[in-house]
């Protein structure tokens, strides 16, 4: 099966058959090992050592990984997951609309937008608290506020919706993202 | 002389076990306190006796000091230490605590009062010769009474909270016309934070040096100043990364700093551990701000550097002991360094996270050590702080206290959430840092050119083997009810040695 996996601005293909690893097509020299009862791998690559820590994340085929003191996210998609992906993702152009949502649980302090608002990328949307600080969530990219999901005062869950961004301009409707 | 056998951690956290260690080394019993989140912290692990406290809100737990009094009292303490923040420095809780018949392991509750009001603190250190930070020592009655007082500091200035501290209450005015609403904004902000409105002025200084001196005072009146500590890496008021020896802080200077901090903690008293915070401008003038009345987080690059263990000092001189520290010259020896490791995602404007720590592997070897408040099983929560450990590393020199940290940051793993690891990582390697060119605004300066730092070009290939190896398994996982359907040549070598060992065959 080939793999692509996607690591900040670069995707890697990986081809995994049998016994037979290949990065970019290429055959390479690979053993790897888990150390029982823990989310570390041992990668033999050719003669290169790396501990790797892996831990899956809630959308299916994400993970965190870390070595040496960096933590990256990777997302890896198979041949059909990734034909399937390709089907559904908007048409260049037409931004899907993105949804900021809580990172963590908190008190919304301040709302800083109103429904129809423009807002360039880095604009400040919401203010939630916790931990004792003040956390601005800001916009992705630049958009049209569509919803504003939460009111001052309002306690919110991790992951709850507080903001859906439109594309810049008001347009038809379109396909989604996943 | 107190004979105390018995000490009543009241704090959670690194701190805690930090004490409850010094504790066991000064051969005396610790008790812990937690709230309902806290039930299977460290602390309460490593303590000989534990006792709950309650819900997990700060007000209905570590901050309630009737419950903490309890507590003390009915395990039979005969002293009470209170960490840094929480209770620390409320200085009804320290006479709260003398006079239920306990020792206070820090100052007198009058030291805490003065030292805690801001201008009252000014006025003080003005009068025993300290320099303070040009501005106002009386609290301000309004915006109007601000207008000429800014004036002839010259703006930029600063809007403090009397009561103060962390950065709260506090507003930058670069000119006059942002002075009424910033009153206004820093009067309110200080009225929430301390429930206390009052604020007052200080001249803002341009890009000056966070230098604090850590002092030690023992009832024999002896008062010793354990040098320097660099702390001007700061995001929003809050340290992250500080040193000891300052490169700023030559051998003179650090004589004229610690005579002036240990002529301020002379002013009001002072018996146990604290610490006098300066601004160091670049032209080599310095300038008090304020005294913490208390133990520091950062109190291990002073302790690795001095060869002295601030907190078993501080039991020391609770139990009516003279300070242990030799009476000769104090000289720092070698460098050492502190990064707070936070529950913070740097690369999300450092949002605070919570989680589970699924997995945690500790840095070790030479000259490195870990102050943690979480191990492998607990769980970050909203409810406090978002420090998990500090890391520290000692070196011969600066050069090496570095490279030891970056190799220490590189062993350090943390499975189960975002931290502020990776951020160390970058600040170690940038240039500007490793010549020492650090003030408060530094991080303002050099944060965005440090996070866009890709992490390095050499992980790409291993993680994403690593990756597709594990697609593979799970893909494989999910059709073992047909074994018919895989034959044993597509099965890889990898896969079973991984089972196997899995297994613990």
């Amino acid at each position: 099966m080939k793999y692509f996996v996607t690591i900040g601005a670069q995707t890697i293909e990986v081809e995994v058959d049998g016994e037979r690893v290949l990065v970019g097509g290429e055959a390479v020299d690979v053993h790897l090992a888990p150390l029982a009862g823990t989310p570390l791998y041992h990668l033999l690559l050719g003669a290169e050592s790396w501990t790797v820590a892996a831990q899956p994340l809630e959308e299916d085929g994400r993970w965190a990984m870390g070595a040496v003191g960096e933590r990256v996210e990777v997302t890896v998609r198979d041949e059909r997951t990734r034909e399937t992906a390709a089907l559904t993702t908007a048409a260049p152009g037409g931004a899907a609309p993105a949804v900021v949502r809580a990172p963590m649980p908190g008190l919304v302090v301040r709302v800083e937008v109103a429904d129809g608002q423009r807002v360039d990328a880095g604009a400040g949307l919401v203010v939630v608290e916790a931990m004792k600080m003040e956390n601005e969530l800001r916009a992705p990219r630049a958009g049209m506020v569509q919803t504003v999901h939460v009111a001052v005062g309002q306690a919110v869950e991790k992951g709850m919706p507080l903001v859906t961004l439109g594309s810049p301009e008001p347009q038809s409707p379109q396909v989604s993202a996943s | 002389m107190t004979d105390i056998k018995r000490v009543l951690v009241a704090n959670r956290g690194e701190i805690a076990l930090r004490i409850i260690r010094a504790c066991h080394e000064e051969g005396m019993a610790a008790v812990a306190v937690y709230s309902d989140v806290d039930r299977l912290s460290p602390h309460v692990r490593a303590a000989d006796a534990a006792v709950a406290l309650g819900p997990a809100a700060a007000a209905e737990s570590y901050l309630d000091a009737s419950k903490l009094l309890a507590a003390a009292r009915s395990t039979g303490c005969q002293a009470v230490h209170p960490g840094y923040g929480f209770l620390s420095e409320r200085a009804p809780f320290a006479e709260a605590v003398t006079e239920a018949g306990l020792v206070f392991v820090g100052p007198s509750a009058a030291a805490i009062r003065a030292m805690g009001d801001k201008t009252e603190a000014r006025r003080r250190m003005q009068a025993a010769g300290v320099p303070i930070v040009p501005g106002t020592t009386r609290p301000l009655a309004d915006h109007a009474q601000a207008r000429p007082e800014a004036a002839r500091l010259g703006y930029p200035v600063l809007l403090k909270a009397v009561a103060g501290g962390g950065g709260k209450g506090m507003r930058l005015v670069q000119a006059e016309g942002e002075l009424e609403s910033a009153f206004e904004a820093a009067q309110s902000e200080a009225q929430k934070a301390f429930g206390a409105g009052e604020v007052y002025l200080e001249k803002y200084l341009e890009r000056p040096r966070h230098i604090e001196i850590q002092v030690l005072a023992d009832s024999f009146g002896r008062v010793v100043a354990l040098g320097e500590r660099e702390c001007s890496i700061q995001r929003r008021h809050q340290k992250l990364i500080e040193e000891a020896p300052s490169l700023a802080v030559t051998p003179a200077l650090r004589r004229r700093l610690s005579d002036a901090a240990t002529a301020a903690a002379g002013a009001v008293g002072y018996l146990s551990a604290g610490t006098i915070e300066f601004l160091l401008a670049p032209s080599g003038e310095f300038f008090f701000l304020e005294m913490n009345t208390r133990l520091q987080v950062e109190h291990p690059v002073t302790e690795l550097v001095y060869g002295v263990d601030i907190v078993r000092e501080q039991l020391r001189v609770a139990s009516g002991q003279p300070l242990r520290v030799h009476a000769g010259t104090l000289q720092p020896r070698g460098h050492a360094i502190e990064c707070r490791i936070t529950a913070e995602d740097p690369f999300n404007d450092f949002l605070p996270v919570t989680g589970i720590v699924q997995h945690l592997r500790v840095p070790g070897g030479p000259g490195v050590r870990w102050d943690a408040g979480f191990e492998t099983g607990n769980e970050v929560t909203l409810h406090y702080d978002s420090l998990i450990a500090k890391l520290i590393a000692w070196g011969e020199t600066r050069v090496v206290a570095l490279e030891r940290m970056r190799r220490a940051l590189r062993e350090l793993v943390i499975v189960g959430l975002p931290t502020s690891q990776p951020f160390h990582l970058r600040v170690m390697d940038d240039p500007e840092f490793q010549r020492g060119d650090v003030d408060i605004t530094y991080l303002d300066r050099a944060g965005t050119r440090l996070l866009s730092v890709e992490a390095r070009p050499d992980l790409t290939r291993p993680l994403a083997i690593v990756a597709a190896l594990l697609a593979e398994e799970r893909r494989s996982a999910v059709v073992p009810e047909q074994p018919a359907a895989r034959p044993p040549d597509r099965v890889s070598a990898w896969l079973l040695a991984a089972r196997r060992e899995a297994l613990g065959a």
